[in-house]
């Protein structure tokens, strides 16, 4: 006879740390073994669901949706009561949503347990499954709704429990269920569970005694087994299979439903928002063209019948909001493929002009609901959009998406190592093996690893680390929150998810991430901090004052000559997506003309372009070396403007379309078969399909192949048009607020640091070489952020004063309260009279000069007064007291001064370190950067300055990428595999370097390849940024 | 005038020999009085001299300074290699170029002077004294002090510590027991009286006997409580020179005690008199010699899975009478609690467990035949699974079955890699 068995009792590894597998693991033991269904029930929580389902689905099982709910009662004396309530219908799956989110906002982030009254509070549609049957779950439940749960993993006391229970659930006629209390699927991962317990419980595995488990028989079993083992209980198989028969829910059946927008009375959606549409249109374009017209009906019909116009009058509003509170936010990514977003002012690119395409964004036959993603200026702007948000729909109805932390390289080392009882030694050591370059080695396999480091992998100690650091990897340790995304509901929200409260007060989160929420159907709305968008605001209100000219971003001149200019000569430091080392080595080979050059050169320097092999022919073509191939005459006007090589994820629906006659969803499901899931069967469906409707259109042979080729090879990589377009937007205003407006740009990006890719230090160093003043920090002029003091009488050009928070150490409370207290006449008087600064704090000022003015004096003499301003005598002595006159220590030298300068604020004002030694440095025929532009290509050069960046890019092939600055400017090294290992060390250690090699300069871009490194000694230098 | 050594090799050795005013300024330095040298050896070049031919000879590998004052001289002799002489009134002229670290600043302070770009004695002797009192406070001007040489003070001696020890060198070899501990009893008779004179009493006993041929034979025993009793003293030492005898004749026996302050405890009124300590101490030790040292002590469960895992904790017999009770009602608690859970059947446990033959009809045990046990099982239930110890050399795993056996009792029987095992019988 064929066994019959359901497993109901299933914890995953959202269990954190009680469960040792991923949900996908147990529903394929589950799919595996043949049984129909199973049930998770992680411990107070739906954490695991969606995935569950997901692969529920995928599986052919039907995913029961439960959770183990803590009780508040002790048991005992020792355990708490634990009852497994289990979804029957979707009134009892949001029950349990609230009975979670109940306790779980009562308590702090991690814990929390039910009351007797909320289980009643919240007890129907819920099935009850309980080791320790009583009335009162009865009671709460009602009779038929609570089961006696009887596991039997071979331990004598728990079959002494059992014999008790079976004969109370008899007592009280309580139908039994046997399940196996499931914590893994297999059993070997028995051993990851003993890690995790000690994990849990912060002990080790040789101290952890009877915490460990028993034996391994909680894991997935097949039905014949769980038949064998209750083959004198079969009423309490019977009853799981009943259980399962009863419980008709699943998550296909959620409820969501994304909140209407209040409109005015005798509005619906769709009239308000066509008409907010029709007033934005008639702003934004004019005149108000047909094709525009026509693109906006298209739209809003399509919007219409998938029930969106909720979502767009929401998103709507939040913008409405920042734009009231002079927060400025653009939206991002494919809303801006939407002429409704552009018409809404959710998005600043005009899709019909740039003849973007709308399916990206929204199609019928997706399924799948529209992603808008908002870039707001980072901090806590950014947070009065979200606090916004949550007052909006309360603290029930909306929350931010959780972002699960999983056990990673470092994690897992780290935790795995401390469970064996390895040396705090040994465990860094481990954990530094997975280390965070991008690149590896091929070589490099973690079994490389770990052999070079000194462990013999054939040590069954070092083996067992090894198998379970592997076991251990994607496993849940704890949950995140998001950085921006927030969903929001109609009606409530914890029926929907439970919430629960995040570490940030004031936040909540739901019990699933970004992709979970997106599988489950549930609409989020990104809000996303840009350090940049800070960046343009504070402009935007510096520069009236400072220059006496009003700014509008929507309004900049769109072919300003200084702005090409500066990209065309990679001067781009400071500027946003086109500053890193690689976008420079490409800007002056890209010789960017207009406007839509900004948008290719954003979206070219990506992985995805550069591993497709797009980036040289294009830069060729553009050159002029290569002809543009649009591979068919038909896909011209697809192509052409990117000379035949296709870029964007939108010109490969458009190819599709075009040439095989594709409907804008069916191009997007190409994409998205062609995505990072791949799947062999889907492809090659779609490509027959491709075929065929390419042949119909009368495309064949070799261009048909082409077409076939460039489609599959790209898909993976694509970048959305539309993004590269609004985040180009940004690029251009940054350059042309940095071309124009450098004082009050340098000191937008110094206040709003850390971001961007180049440190303070080299922003300063770069704007100085602009031809920017920057005067230092002083406590009696600065302000706490960097300011663009008034303009004197003659009109010279603004310059910039370092804010107090340059001074490292400094609290922004004392500094206010400085800046509360000013004018001060002596140092003894800044002590004096402002009480919060304490004695670091001043001698943090006086070291980097931020006292000097005060007196007239140097540095080390302000030393001398501050000691003895933050210690003063006392009576005895007053009278003894010497004066404020100069101070018997010597002023600094330049080295000194300038490792003050980099200790105390990271960066300096003065010459750069290597002007100092510039004789030195012409005596061993160093040539500066400057200079390189006027060396012959192929020429050996020497030069030398301090490190900026070390990168180690993962498309690079184990290049290593070295940038360097010296008092003129700053010049790229690249360090091929075989000199990197003959110099790791000095490569690796010192601030600043020497470096001599083969001159690269072609088409403007310079670089040296080095053949030989040498360590610099030179003092002081600003840290670098390293293997981004 | 003051000497300072600082280096390696026995200098409290040396300077004993020069002066009986010795400090140890420092785990590797070592400064003495050196006033008076100059009558016996002449110029301050040549009492340095003398110390370093000394310091030669017993192999003492240190800088030497002198100077007129302790702190001067033991910075010299740390700031210079070789010998410095440090002359009087010159001391910061002498001392300029040394470096701020030698004097151990606090790190605070070491931090301001950094700041302040004063890195060598000099730059902070030049300091004015007020400014560095008014910025620096107490530790600024001692610190300036010992910069400029100038910091005055008195050596802080060092007494020899008294030491417990005594040898006798034998006329002839002694190959007998008998007449060693006649001589063992002489020394500690001796060793005895004097810590009872001085109100102590010792924990360790060092014995060491020269055989002949030139080896050792060394021996240490370990008191659970310090004593004075010569006689535990004596038997003890018997015994254990019963169970490690020397290979050869002795021909010379040193005795070291080591010594404490004795400890005094009171008894409690409703606590039963525990043995003296060091009788019980004695009383093991027979034990001990009789079945192994290893299998003496108390047995301690292990908080394991592992089944019926104990350990011999052979640290046990130390115990004050207070801590005893209170470990009698914890672990009187402990076992209540355990009792909760533990059936109410007695399991007779045989040591060692039988091994058995086991016929295994449809995976359960269906015969079995062991020492004194063999019949058909009639009943059963198990199995009773475990395993653990996966992540050491020593794992283990197990299957038991309680078995009712056609002779009539009720048996524990278990599997495991090694085989077959009936572990007790059920009463």
């Amino acid at each position: 006879m064929t066994e019959a068995y359901v497993e109901l009792h299933a914890r995953s590894g959202f269990s954190f740390l009680e469960g040792a597998s991923v949900p996908e693991e147990l529903a394929g033991a589950c799919a595996e073994f043949g049984m129909p269904a199973m049930a998770i029930v992680d411990r107070n929580g739906v954490y695991g669901a969606p995935r569950f389902h997901m692969a529920a689905k995928k599986a052919g099982i039907r995913a029961h949706i439960g959770a183990e709910i803590d009780l508040s009662q002790v048991f005992r004396g020792t355990s708490r009561l634990s009852p497994v309530l289990m979804a029957e219908t979707r009134e009892g799956y949001q029950n349990l949503c609230r009975l979670i989110t109940r306790m779980k906002l009562r308590a702090r982030k991690g814990e929390g347990a039910a009351t007797w009254e909320e289980l009643a509070e919240f007890a129907r549609g819920l099935v009850c499954m309980t080791r320790h049957p009583d009335e009162r779950l009865l009671e709460i439940f009602g009779r038929g709704n609570v089961y006696a749960e009887i596991q039997r993993h071979y331990n004598r006391e728990e079959e002494a429990c059992n014999l008790a229970t079976v004969e109370r659930a008899r007592r009280l006629g309580i139908p039994l269920v046997a399940t196996n209390g499931v914590a893994y699927a297999t059993p070997d991962r028995r051993e990851l569970l003993d890690v995790f317990t000690c994990v849990r419980n912060k002990v080790t595995l040789a101290t952890a005694g009877r915490l460990l488990e028993r034996n391994s028989e909680r894991h997935v079993k097949t039905p014949a087994e769980m038949g064998r083992l209750f083959a004198d209980l079969p009423e309490a198989i019977g009853g799981a299979l009943e259980i399962s028969s009863r419980l008709a829910f699943t998550l296909a059946d959620l409820g969501y439903e994304f909140p209407r927008y209040p409109v005015p009375e005798g509005e619906t959606q769709i009239s308000f928002l066509r008409k907010r549409v029709d007033e934005g249109a008639r702003r934004r374009y004019q005149p108000y063209h047909e094709r525009a017209r026509r693109q906006m009906e298209r739209e809003l019909a399509l919007i219409e019948k998938l029930k969106l116009p909720g979502y767009f009058l929401i998103v709507w509003d939040i913008l409405r909001f920042c734009k009231e509170n002079g927060i400025l936010a653009q939206g991002r990514g494919s809303a801006a493929n939407s002429a409704v977003c552009y018409a809404l002012e959710i998005t600043a690119v005009d899709p019909v002009g740039m003849d973007l395409l709308f399916e990206r964004f929204l199609s019928e036959e997706r399924g799948e609901w529209p992603d808008i993603d908002i870039d707001l200026p980072s901090g806590e702007k950014r947070e009065r959009a979200i606090q916004y948000v949550y007052q909006r729909f309360g603290q029930l109805g909306a929350a931010m998406t959780a972002n699960v932390i999983t056990y990673r390289g470092r994690s897992a080392a780290r935790e795995v190592g401390k469970a064996l009882g390895f040396e705090i030694a040994t465990l860094e050591k481990l954990a530094g093996l997975v280390h965070h370059w991008e690149w590896k080695d091929p070589k490099d396999s973690s079994e490389g690893q770990f052999h070079e480091a000194g462990f013999d992998l054939n040590h069954p100690r070092v083996r067992k680390f090894f198998e379970l650091y592997r076991m251990a990897q994607d496993l849940p340790r704890h949950l995140g929150q998001h950085s921006g995304g927030m969903v929001i509901c109609q009606g409530r929200l914890d029926s929907v998810v439970p919430l629960e409260p995040a570490t940030m007060p004031g936040r909540v989160v739901v019990q699933w991430d970004k992709e979970d929420c997106a599988d489950m159907g549930i609409i989020k709305v990104d809000l996303l901090g840009l350090g940049m968008m800070a960046v343009l605001e504070d402009c935007l209100r510096t520069i009236p004052e400072a220059y006496g000219k009003r700014v509008d971003l929507a309004h900049l001149p769109q072919d300003d000559p200084a702005v090409f200019s500066a990209l065309q000569k990679a001067d781009t430091i400071g500027m946003f997506q086109v500053e890193s080392r690689a976008q420079m080595s490409c800007l002056p080979r890209m010789r960017p003309r207009c406007f839509y050059d900004i948008v290719v050169e954003v979206a070219i320097i990506r992985p995805g372009p550069i591993v497709g092999k797009m980036v040289h022919p294009y830069l060729n073509r553009r050159q002029g070396r290569e002809a543009p191939d649009c591979l068919h005459p038909s896909l011209e006007p697809v192509l052409r403007r990117t000379l035949g090589v296709p870029l964007f994820q939108e010109q490969l629906l458009r190819m599709a379309m075009v040439a095989a006659g594709f409907t804008g969803g069916e191009a997007e499901e190409l994409r998205r078969a062609m995505g990072f899931k791949r799947s062999e069967k889907r492809m090659a469906d779609i490509e027959v399909k491709l075929r065929a409707g390419m042949t119909r259109n009368g495309i064949a042979g070799e261009a048909q192949d082409g077409i076939v080729r460039s489609i599959t090879s790209f898909a993976l990589y694509g970048f959305p048009e539309s993004h590269a377009a609004s985040f180009a937007l940004i690029a251009y205003a940054s350059a042309y607020l940095k071309c124009h407006y450098l004082a009050a740009f340098t000191c937008a990006l110094l206040n709003n640091q850390p971001m961007g890719f180049y440190a303070p230090a080299i922003l300063i160093k770069d704007a100085q070489r602009h031809g920017l003043r920057v005067l230092p920090a002083d406590v009696a002029a600065s302000d706490w952020d960097c300011t663009l003091p008034s303009r004197d009488s003659n009109g010279a050009v603004p310059h910039l004063r370092l804010g107090l928070r340059y001074a490292r150490g400094l609290r922004e409370e004392a500094a206010r309260a400085i800046l509360r207290a000013r004018p001060f006449t002596s140092i003894d008087d800044l002590a004096l009279r402002v009480p919060e600064l304490r004695k670091d704090e001043i001698n943090r000022l006086a070291e980097i000069g931020a006292l000097n003015s005060l007196g007239r004096i140097h540095r080390r003499d302000a030393l001398w007064q501050a000691q003895r301003a933050v210690r003063p005598v006392g009576p005895l002595l007053a009278s003894l007291e010497e004066g404020g006159g100069p101070s018997p220590l010597a002023p600094m030298n330049t080295e000194e001064r300038l490792r003050a300068d980099y200790q105390g604020a990271g960066l300096t004002i003065g010459k750069h370190p290597m002007a100092y030694r510039r004789a030195e440095m012409n005596a061993r025929g160093v040539t500066r950067a400057i200079d390189l532009a006027k060396t012959p290509n192929g020429r050996l050069v020497r030069i030398a300055g301090s490190v900026i960046v070390r990168q180690r890019p993962g498309t690079a092939k184990g290049f290593v990428f070295l940038s360097m600055e010296d008092e003129t400017g700053i010049m790229n090294a690249i360090v091929a595999p075989p000199t990197y290992d003959l110099y790791k060390v000095v490569l690796l250690s010192e601030p600043f370097l020497m470096i001599f090699g083969v001159l690269q300069n072609l088409d403007g871009v310079i670089s040296v390849k080095a053949a030989r490194i040498e360590g610099l000694y030179a003092g002081a230098a600003a840290e670098s940024h390293d293997f981004h | 005038m003051f000497a300072c050594l600082h280096g390696s090799g026995n200098l409290m050795a040396l300077a004993f020999e020069f002066s009986p005013v010795v400090e140890r300024s420092a785990p590797d330095t070592v400064t003495l009085d050196a006033s008076g040298l100059d009558r016996l050896f002449g110029l301050p070049q040549d009492v340095a001299a003398a110390i370093a031919r000394r310091a030669a000879e017993t192999g003492v590998k240190a800088n030497l300074a002198l100077a007129s004052n302790p702190d001067a001289a033991i910075c010299a002799a740390r700031g210079f290699t070789g010998i410095g002489i440090v002359p009087y009134g010159d001391e910061a002229k002498f001392l300029g170029d040394l470096p701020l670290e030698l004097l151990g600043p606090s790190p605070e302070l070491r931090e301001t002077l950094e700041r302040w770009g004063i890195r060598r004695f000099r730059e902070l002797a030049a300091l004015p004294p007020l400014g560095i009192a008014e910025r620096l406070g107490p530790e600024g001007l001692r610190l300036r002090e010992l910069a400029r040489g100038e910091a005055e003070r008195k050596l802080t001696p060092l007494e020899e510590p008294p030491r417990f020890e005594d040898a006798i060198e034998l006329e002839y070899p002694v190959d007998l027991l008998e007449p060693l501990a006649f001589l063992l009893a002489r020394l500690l008779n001796g060793l005895c009286t004097r810590l009872a004179t001085r109100a102590l009493a010792t924990d360790e006993l060092r014995l060491r006997l020269q055989l002949e041929g030139r080896a050792a034979h060394e021996r240490t025993l370990r008191l659970p409580v310090p004593s004075l009793d010569s006689k535990a003293f004596l038997k003890l030492l018997q015994l254990d020179l019963a169970a490690h005898p020397p290979g050869a004749p002795v021909v010379h026996v040193w005795m070291g005690m080591n010594p404490v302050k004795p400890r005094f405890a009171q008894s409690g009124l409703f606590i039963p008199a525990a043995p003296e300590p060091v009788k019980l101490e004695l009383t093991l030790a027979r034990i001990k010699a009789i079945v192994g040292e290893e299998r003496v002590g108390s047995p301690e469960l292990i908080d394991t899975h592992r089944p019926d895992a104990f350990r011999i904790n052979q640290g046990q017999t130390e115990r004050s009478p207070q801590n005893q009770g209170q470990t009698d009602l914890s672990t009187r608690r402990k076992n209540r609690a355990l009792g909760q859970i533990r059936l109410s059947l007695a399991l007779r446990i045989f040591r060692p467990p039988r091994a058995a033959r086991v016929a295994v009809t449809s995976g359960r045990p269906g015969f079995i035949a062991a020492d004194g046990i063999r019949g058909k099982v009639l009943d059963l239930a198990g199995p009773w699974r475990t395993s653990g110890d996966w992540w050491t050399s020593d794992p283990w795993s197990r299957d038991e079955w309680d078995i009712a056996l056609s002779d009539g009792a009720v048996y524990r029987l278990y599997c495991e890699p090694r085989g077959w095992f009936v572990e007790g019988s059920y009463d």
